[in-house]
């Protein structure tokens, strides 16, 4: 991919919002229809004028531009390393992340390695703590049967506990997996060793949104939630505490009207499934099954909002533009 | 945008040089422009001012890109002298000078920086390039880039792939002396986006080129040793092997010319002292494989001269346009003997593995992970050819070079298309077709200069007269039996040494009687070996003695053993009774075969002629080697893999010393 330098430039602009990036993409891809390379060619008061940049802006994507024959040599050595970079106005870039994450979420730049097909067959997302019961992990496991005898992608973190089960189940199922990474793709290192013959034989995609050297940091795992939750159509929690990634991915989904099933707990458990389920998540059974809808005493408490209701309507900003 | 007035005032103070040809500052100007550029010009044009200035202009670090480690040297030199700071980073120097190299690079204190291609794919390289500021990047000998050129070179796929990505406004120049219009086409093709193509003509005036007919290595030799001193200045004589060398310097030495061997294998202390002394005129001449003169700077190499033909017209320019830079005359001799092509043929025939080993080392990538040392252990191929098939399989897009941690590995590339042997096929014809112009280049009678210009696609109509067929006297070979006699007594006197010796066996370096394909040695051996013609004669038993007593007069020989034969019957065995007589010392006929081996010359290379012989050897002897001084006797060297076994086995058995001795010991591509 010859514009490789130019994509890696812009998605990592410092300090910027997906979603100020992503308006500069549609500006100049699908308004302007002009290459990534011509965009940053333009003099600077093109950039204030037609682009509305603020000097500050500018001045970053000066920055950026006098990195690029740097990131050219890193992107020489990531393709080389047989990895793809899919930028949002890729055909390969997955519409499902984009339709769940829109304009103000959508990363900009996808680093993968592995079976790209896998990023547009259905998917489900697995997720839960990292220290989760045996019960979570065994439940984890029958939802992962299940999705890989649907042919569904199983997408997960790598992280202990659930996401590696959803992972190994995957695995065991000869089901196909994204494993979303919470660092640089360069950095995961024997990993690609481990998955070596999956990835070969197509069964495994991995995937990172961050600086390809990037080491793994705590931020870039809770960075990295909205991806996995935004990759998948239906989303499996095995168990939640009442606080942390999982807690607030699935707060965030239901939020935004997501799909979000998590698994019936029985009366004597300590974790927050019941509460998840109180918020408005489905309720399904140990093997997966959905459950009818609890009807609680305290059901007219206002953050209560049962799925099956109208649509929510989708704020201004949000609403999906096309990229393509 | 400076003028070319501007620029040259520029060009006196700094470089100290009044004026840019044309083209010069053409490339120059282009390049300032933020373009790309193929310039293929001739040797001694003056191609590296064209990055050299902008390159002090630009104000970032310039990379240059080159595989010719002495022309590194002497740039970095050069503009160092000139005060324009220049590093260069490559395997010669150690480590310390190469990070060093780097850290000035990141400071911002290195101007140009040359680096071996290699390096690209070095991870500290890789992360150093993060904090540099780059202004250009410039790829030296890009005929390197192209399977169709003369000197493809794997490291250069990704500096390719490197050039791609870079900003399409950061300026790229990619030079060689050498492409033909189909390299030319790869080249612009793969460099990609627009790439603007200047080519000069190839055409050089001050060339006098001959080719003298020679119907034998003796002929050529008698030539040199006659004519050589005739010839102006100091030059460069190319041979076909590392052999050949040693035999030309040894036979011109004996002849009062002063000269010197050279070639890859040489330690690179002892290389860059000859290249300097080439520089300095030290000797009459270089003698050298290949190996010599890349990217060596000299102005006034006089004459250079070919005793084998080599593979192709572009080989052939490429190597005799290091002469004559300065523009003054220089002489250009081929020797041609019809039989010569057996070299070359050998070279392009031999060049692949078979498509079943390409398969089995596909077969274990796509199982696992492996690096190159893991692969050869379970595909049982060694690592040479490990090395080419790898090569091959990363060119078709089926495997690729991966890094895990600090360790290199091969990995499949999922949904690869399978081996496309017809490539080879291919590659292994236009190869076949370039020999072919260049034996037509041997043997035509039109201009010798039109033809290597039309072969390398330069179709300026210039007036030739500057060959052996337009104007200049032809060189006809002929010899007295005075220089008859001169030759076979220095073929007699002279001994080729087997080395063979490690310090892991009780191996000696041996000595051999002669070589095989130069002397009427061979012509007897084949007689008694392959053409029933009875024992070796008596003359090969007086010269094997003499051979023997000039490198082991004051050697004990307690043993005499001898290889036990496969096709030729008892005529080892007779010959080394015969050899114990003369030397008074027993003969043992107990080193016996202990399973069937093939013939050694039917294998390819050497790694399959050790896996023909290993354990095949046994000693029945009840007698006691410890400490003992054997003899060990055959009748052809070749690979020396037979030797080397029986020699392990023998050390096995607590032998003090083992001296290899034997009658003729083989040239490359010789046909037994």
């Amino acid at each position: 991919m010859i514009d490789s330098a130019y994509w890696m430039a812009l998605a990592h602009l410092p300090g910027w919002k997906h979603r100020r990036i992503n308006e500069l993409i549609i500006w100049f891809h699908h308004e302007k229809q002009i290459p990534i390379s011509d965009f940053f060619q333009l003099p600077n008061n093109i950039w204030q004028s037609e682009y509305q940049l603020t000097t500050k802006e500018i001045s970053d994507l000066c920055q950026a531009k006098a990195d690029l024959p740097n990131l050219a040599f890193l992107a020489e050595n990531l393709l080389n390393q047989g990895f793809e970079l899919i930028p949002i106005t890729s055909a390969n870039y997955p519409s499902t992340l984009k339709n769940n994450l829109k304009t103000t979420h959508a990363p900009s730049l996808l680093y993968v390695k592995g079976n790209i097909q896998l990023l547009h067959e259905n998917s489900i997302a697995i997720v839960g703590s990292r220290n989760a019961s045996n019960v979570a992990l065994q439940f984890t496991d029958n939802i992962a049967k299940r999705a890989s005898q649907d042919y569904q992608v199983i997408v997960s973190g790598f992280a202990k506990g659930v996401d590696r089960q959803a992972l190994d189940s995957a695995m065991k199922y000869r089901g196909h997996s994204i494993i979303v990474l919470p660092q640089g793709v360069l950095t995961f290192g024997t990993g690609y060793q481990t998955y070596y013959k999956q990835i070969v034989d197509g069964d495994v995609l991995v995937l990172s949104v961050f600086l390809p050297k990037a080491p793994w940091r705590p931020e870039l795992a809770m960075a990295r939630n909205p991806i996995i939750y935004g990759l998948a159509q239906d989303i499996y929690v095995a168990e939640s505490s009442e606080k942390g990634g999982t807690w607030s991915g699935v707060i965030d989904g239901i939020r935004k009207g997501r799909k979000i099933f998590v698994r019936n707990p029985e009366p004597h458990e300590k974790n927050a499934n019941e509460l998840l389920i109180r918020k408005g998540a489905i309720p399904v059974s140990f093997s997966g099954e959905v459950l009818p809808p609890k009807i609680y005493p305290d059901s007219l408490k206002p953050d209560f909002q049962p799925i099956a209701a109208e649509p929510t309507t989708t704020p201004e900003n949000e609403k999906q533009i096309s990229l393509f | 945008m400076m003028t070319r007035n501007e620029a040259e005032r520029i060009l006196q103070q700094q470089f100290g040089l009044n004026h840019f040809y044309d083209r010069q500052w053409e490339t120059i100007q282009s390049l300032m422009n933020g373009e790309r550029v193929l310039l293929i010009e001739k040797t001694g044009f003056g191609k590296s001012l064209c990055f050299q200035f902008p390159a002090t202009l630009f104000s970032g670090t310039t990379i240059v890109f080159s595989p010719l480690i002495a022309l590194m040297r002497d740039q970095v030199k050069a503009m160092n002298r000139l005060g324009v700071p220049a590093r260069c980073i490559n395997c010669e120097q150690t480590p310390e000078e190469n990070s060093n190299a780097i850290r000035d690079a990141q400071e911002g204190k290195v101007k140009i920086l040359y680096i071996a291609p290699e390096r690209q794919e070095n991870n500290e390289w890789i992360e150093a390039t993060r904090q540099m500021r780059l202004s250009m990047v410039v790829i030296d000998e890009a005929h390197c880039i192209s399977v169709w050129g003369h000197d493809f070179r794997p490291a250069f796929r990704r500096i390719i792939t490197l050039v791609n990505l870079l900003p399409v406004n950061l300026p790229v120049l990619a030079t060689t002396a050498t492409a033909t219009r189909r390299v030319e086409r790869d080249i612009a093709s793969q460099m990609g986006q627009k790439i603007k193509v200047l080519r000069g003509n190839l055409m050089r005036e001050n060339f006098k080129l001959f080719v003298a007919r020679a119907n034998s290595e003796d002929e050529k030799m008698v030539w040199l040793a006659r004519n050589l001193e005739k010839l102006p200045g100091t030059g460069i004589l190319y041979t076909g092997t590392r052999i050949a060398t040693d035999l030309y310097v040894h036979w011109l030495q004996r002849n009062n010319i002063s000269c010197i061997n050279y070639n890859a294998g040489l330690e690179a202390d002892t290389r860059i002292e000859i290249e300097d002394g080439l520089m300095k005129n030290r000797w009459k001449c270089v003698v050298s494989t290949n190996a010599l003169g890349m990217g060596i700077d000299k102005p006034d190499i006089r004459f250079i001269v070919h005793t084998q033909i080599p593979q192709s017209p572009v080989h052939y320019y490429q190597e005799i346009g290091r002469a004559g830079r300065d523009g003054k005359p220089a002489y250009i001799i081929l020797f041609y003997n019809p039989a010569d092509r057996q070299l070359p043929d050998a070279f392009i025939e031999g060049g692949r593995p078979a498509v079943a080993k390409y398969e089995r080392v596909i077969a274990a990538i796509r199982n696992e992970l492996l690096g190159e040392k893991e692969l050869m252990k379970q595909t049982n191929l060694k690592q040479t050819q490990i090395r080419v098939i790898k090569s091959d399989l990363i060119e078709q897009g089926i495997i690729r070079e991966v890094t895990i941690g600090r360790s290199k590995k091969l990995e499949y590339i999922r949904n690869s298309l399978p081996l496309n042997s017809h490539a080879f096929q291919e590659l292994r014809n236009a190869k076949k077709s370039d020999l072919e112009s260049m034996i037509q280049y041997a043997e035509t009678d039109q201009s010798r200069m039109k033809f290597l210009c039309e072969f390398l696609g330069d179709t300026t109509t210039a007036n030739f007269n500057n060959c052996d067929n337009s104007g200049l006297q032809k060189i006809h070979i002929d010899f007295s039996s005075e220089w008859q006699q001169k030759i076979d007594e220095f073929h007699e006197n002279y001994f080729p040494v087997l080395e063979i010796g490690t310090s892991k066996t009780a191996l000696v370096d041996g000595i051999a009687a002669s070589y095989y394909g130069i002397s009427r040695v061979g012509n007897a051996l084949h007689h008694s070996k392959y053409e029933n013609g009875g024992d070796f004669p008596d003359f090969l038993l007086q010269l094997t003695l003499k051979a023997f007593r000039k490198k082991f007069r004051d050697e004990r020989v307690d043993l005499i053993l001898y290889v036990p034969p496969t096709v030729s019957g008892n005529l080892v065995q007779n010959f080394a009774v015969k050899i114990g007589r003369s030397l008074n010392v027993p003969v043992s006929h107990d080193l016996v075969k202990i399973r069937q081996t093939k013939e050694q010359k039917i294998f390819e290379n050497s790694y399959l002629k050790g896996d023909n012989v290993r354990d095949a050897f046994q000693n029945n002897s009840l007698q006691n080697l410890t400490g003992k001084t054997i003899l060990l006797i055959d009748d052809i060297y070749d690979s020396g893999a037979t030797i080397k076994e029986i020699g392990r086995m023998l050390t096995h058995l607590g032998a003090g010393k083992i001296i290899p001795l034997v009658i003729a010991k083989t040239v490359g591509g010789d046909t037994l």
